[in-house]
């Protein structure tokens, strides 16, 4: 009798131990590292979907700030022929400390990289040679893997949603 | 219509001294500094250059430069090159940026651009971001300090680059780069 007790009490101070995180259930947020062969894949292998693709840092206000609007994007085009997905500028060493923790508060359940490409300009030119280096900006690119929209600095839903809208209705 | 016209001659002027190489003209300012001292650009007619740099003092990408930009005011001091800190987030008060500056040893000007009035003048986005201006008041060299926000990385010294050359009475090889950083966070 003791010991069932003891195994029930065990198995609850367990439970309690174990961090609840609902949206880690069945969908863990992974934060992958990004060099540059890695980000032509993504932009390049699109298997008939368009990429939505924003460049954001834990650092930058108007990327926090416009993080929600990112987060209702995917919720919008969810199972249909869009692809999100975010890299992040912070450092691959900050993955746990502070890229996670953000987008756990946000219940990020799309992809999310971080960049571990070392000079920025290289980074930048990967996407788009005429950025200018201030983040947050926003890639759209097509089933091709032609970029079609870019956009420089904090947006909101609506905006963002036409802009994934003019792309789809794109041949 | 006529008023539209009227501007082609000048859209072309303009084009052409771009084309030709011409150097960009920063406009003169006048700002004051965190104990409310005022400056302007061209209270600095007796230097051989002017670093002007858009500085925060919550960007770590700007912050990971903090310890760069003294040595670059330490190595050039003496060389006739005055640098001139401009803080123009909204979000970062004058007496944040007082304790900043003195928190890590910033024995430079630093400036306190309210509004975003000067950012906006020289179009500056992110911090950090350099601007380095003659006494003819000539955009010399715009864009990063180096090419990695991480020391260790860094292959390209741009800034001091420019430096050198201006200093050597060179032609900047290369006038203008990309900065890399945080966004300016200005006024709506």
């Amino acid at each position: 009798m003791l010991s069932r007790i003891g195994c029930t009490l065990i198995v609850l101070l367990m439970l309690i131990a174990t961090p609840i995180f609902p949206q880690h259930r069945g969908n863990p947020i992974r934060v992958t590292p990004i060099g540059l062969s890695g980000l032509d894949s993504l932009i390049h292998q699109r298997n008939g979907k368009i990429l939505f693709l924003n460049i954001w840092a834990t650092w930058c206000q108007p990327c926090v700030e416009e993080f929600p609007d990112i987060v209702k994007i995917h919720k919008r085009f969810a199972d249909s022929l869009v692809d999100v997905a975010a890299i992040s500028v912070d450092y691959p060493d900050e993955i746990n400390s502070k890229i996670l923790p953000f987008l756990i508060s946000h219940k990020v359940h799309f992809p999310v990289f971080v960049s571990n490409v070392k000079k920025e300009d290289d980074f930048m030119d990967a996407l788009n040679p005429s950025w200018r280096g201030a983040v947050p900006v926003t890639f759209i690119f097509d089933k091709k893997g032609t970029r079609r929209v870019f956009l420089f600095g904090e947006q909101n839903f609506g905006t963002f949603s036409a802009k994934v809208d003019s792309v789809l209705r794109m041949r | 219509m006529r008023s539209l016209l009227k501007l082609i001659p000048l859209f072309f002027i303009v084009v052409s001294f771009a084309f030709a190489g011409e150097p960009m003209k920063a406009e003169n300012f006048t700002l004051p500094d965190y104990n409310g001292t005022k400056h302007s650009l061209t209270d600095y007619k007796d230097a051989k250059a002017v670093v002007v740099m858009f500085i925060a003092t919550q960007c770590p990408v700007s912050n990971g430069y903090n310890t760069r930009m003294v040595s670059l005011y330490n190595d050039y001091k003496e060389k006739g090159v005055v640098f001139l800190g401009i803080n123009s987030n909204k979000q970062e008060s004058v007496e944040e940026v007082k304790e900043h500056a003195k928190e890590h040893g910033f024995e430079f000007t630093v400036l306190k651009d309210d509004k975003n009035v000067v950012a906006d003048k020289f179009g500056a986005t992110v911090t950090p971001e350099i601007y380095v201006i003659s006494p003819s008041l000539d955009i010399l060299y715009h864009g990063r300090i180096d090419d990695s926000r991480r020391e260790l990385d860094v292959t390209t010294h741009d800034l001091r680059d420019a430096l050198d050359a201006i200093l050597a009475g060179k032609s900047v090889a290369v006038s203008e780069t990309r900065a890399f950083g945080c966004t300016i966070k200005k006024v709506d």
